[in-house]
């Protein structure tokens, strides 16, 4: 056990280690939670026993680096994997399920959960066989093996050309990577990025060229139908209105911070670290782990703070500049959907059952009333396109104040959790 | 090679692979039905969406942050019983 409370992190990925690093230098105790069983986020999801990694050296020199800083720090860090974080209470009690179950006050709150992945509503976009692009790279990197049969990306995003790279090889190209935007279409802007986005880039690419994948810009995947044992999807072209057979279906449509169910809670010191604070990718959620982690450390030791991380700042431009090089006109598209495509996929709600709310619903009526956002994923499918169709000229709508838990919560991991809050001052 | 049993029929799987993946892997894609009547499928793949939950000693569990362990019993999410 250790002696003094420790400074909780949820999430073993790039931004909560770097952070877990920089407190246990500063002399503090470290608890890391993670619900995967293995150290590395969704970007450094790490191969299972005796599979090889498909990641790229530059990748696996980053998460090397990362790991041996860790370990560098022995016992000050404590990993608990298969960990899941129910949520932080108003006196600042934590609640942990699963492995790790407890309930407890941490010294102090480092939330790095990451992303989430954005997936605008289609028709047919519940169906199985159609999942995030996310989803299905989380599997090829533990398993270095590719899904069965035709596979069709679609969406928006840098995702999609690494993703289909790592398919090809892997032997099973993708059939297409249809992309909203035209992100080579200037190749002048993109020269502005940083060079290591370029050489990932081209390197894409040419894997993709010389397999002779199909990549489609300017087209959008508008619908998606069970037909025959196999999935047939609309695509919006250029050049009109095409469909394409496939037996699987990758959509991404870009990434969010993983801030759901994640309120602020005055009674405990806490902070924001990598992408659930601002998605700005890879790169940056390591500096930003670093920065939050230190800040943090400085915060609870009353030291000076630190200068803020200049690669945070460097990273948030290329990222400005690859949203730029992906723009499309995809979410002006999204009251034209027909009325009876899902929006929330939890409840079946869809937007028939948001236009009978009437004009100009409140956040309350879309909650109470439509039971948008009141699901089992708390809102992270739905709550940004419902809060965009609900209001549609304002420029960034939320949905609903966070609230925990982040997560459902079985009653029986809300028993089984040790309540170690006996006699804290709370 | 290991396996689980999804609705009694055996699925081998890889040591530390979720459930989601050998039953994907096995062609399982449907994994249950949800309240909504929807099939249920996996979507996000890391424990974001519910969209997997399935069954496993009468409990519901997230078929993507679930590790397969030998002789598992896991069946379908009915949407008999609320989340």
């Amino acid at each position: 056990m250790m002696s003094e409370r420790p400074v909780l992190v949820i999430g073993a990925g790039l931004a909560g280690l770097a952070a877990a690093v920089e407190l246990a230098r500063a002399g503090l105790q470290v608890l890391v939670a993670d619900q995967a069983q293995a150290p590395g986020g969704a970007v450094h999801r790490q191969p299972l026993p005796g599979v090889r990694s498909v990641a790229s050296r530059t990748q696996r020199r980053r998460w090397d680096g990362l790991m041996t800083a860790v370990q560098a720090q022995g016992a000050r860090i404590t990993l608990a994997m298969g960990t899941a974080f129910g949520g932080v209470d108003h006196t600042g009690a934590v609640l942990l399920t699963g492995a790790g179950a407890r309930l407890f006050r941490p010294r102090a709150l480092v939330l790095a959960t990451g992303a989430r992945e954005r997936v605008q509503p289609r028709p047919g976009w519940t169906l199985p066989g159609v999942e995030t692009a996310g989803s299905l790279q989380t599997r090829l990197k533990m398993l270095a093996q590719p899904p069965e049969g035709r596979v069709l990306l679609a969406g928006s995003g840098p995702l999609l050309l690494a993703l289909g790279a790592e398919l090809t090889r892997l032997g099973r190209p993708p059939i297409a990577i249809v992309e909203a935007g035209r992100p080579l279409a200037r190749p002048l802007a993109a020269l502005g990025l940083p060079l290591s986005y370029l050489t990932e880039g081209a390197g894409y690419l040419a894997r993709l060229r010389l397999a002779g994948v199909p990549v489609l810009p300017a087209t959008h995947l508008v619908a998606i139908r069970a037909e025959a044992g196999a999935l047939l999807a609309d695509l919006d072209t250029p050049t009109g209105r095409r469909s394409q057979s496939a037996d699987r279906i990758a959509l991404h449509d870009g990434i969010a911070p993983n801030d759901i169910g994640l309120p602020d809670c005055p009674a405990l010191p806490m902070v924001r670290a990598g992408d659930c604070r601002e998605a700005l990718g890879a790169r940056a959620a390591l500096a930003d782990g670093q920065a939050q982690g230190a800040a943090l450390a400085a915060r609870l030791l009353g030291q000076p703070m630190p200068a803020p991380a200049a690669e945070v700042i460097r990273q948030r431009a290329a990222q400005v500049l690859v949203a730029r090089l992906h723009a499309h006109d995809g979410a002006a598209r999204l009251a034209a959907l027909p009325g009876d495509t899902i929006l929330c996929r939890c409840e079946g709600r869809s937007l028939n059952d948001l236009r009978a709310l009437g004009p100009g619903p409140t956040d309350r009526q879309l909650r109470l009333d439509g039971r948008f956002s009141m699901g089992a994923c708390q809102g992270r499918f739905c709550a940004e396109w419902v809060a965009r169709l609900a209001a549609p000229d304002t420029e960034k709508p939320r949905l609903g104040a966070a609230r925990w838990p982040a997560r459902p919560i079985a009653i029986a991991d809300l028993l089984a959790a040790p309540d170690e809050t006996q006699g804290d001052p709370a | 090679m290991s396996t689980i049993l999804w609705q009694g029929r055996p699925i081998p799987f890889h040591p530390g692979e979720s459930l989601a993946s050998a039953l994907i892997r096995a062609g399982v894609l449907i994994l249950g039905q949800a309240p909504t009547g929807q099939p249920r499928a996996v979507f996000c793949g890391i424990g974001q969406c519910q969209g997997c939950l399935v069954r496993v000693g009468g409990r519901l569990v997230e078929a993507c942050l679930t590790p397969c362990r030998t002789g598992m019993d896991v069946f379908p999410e009915d949407g008999e019983h609320d989340v």
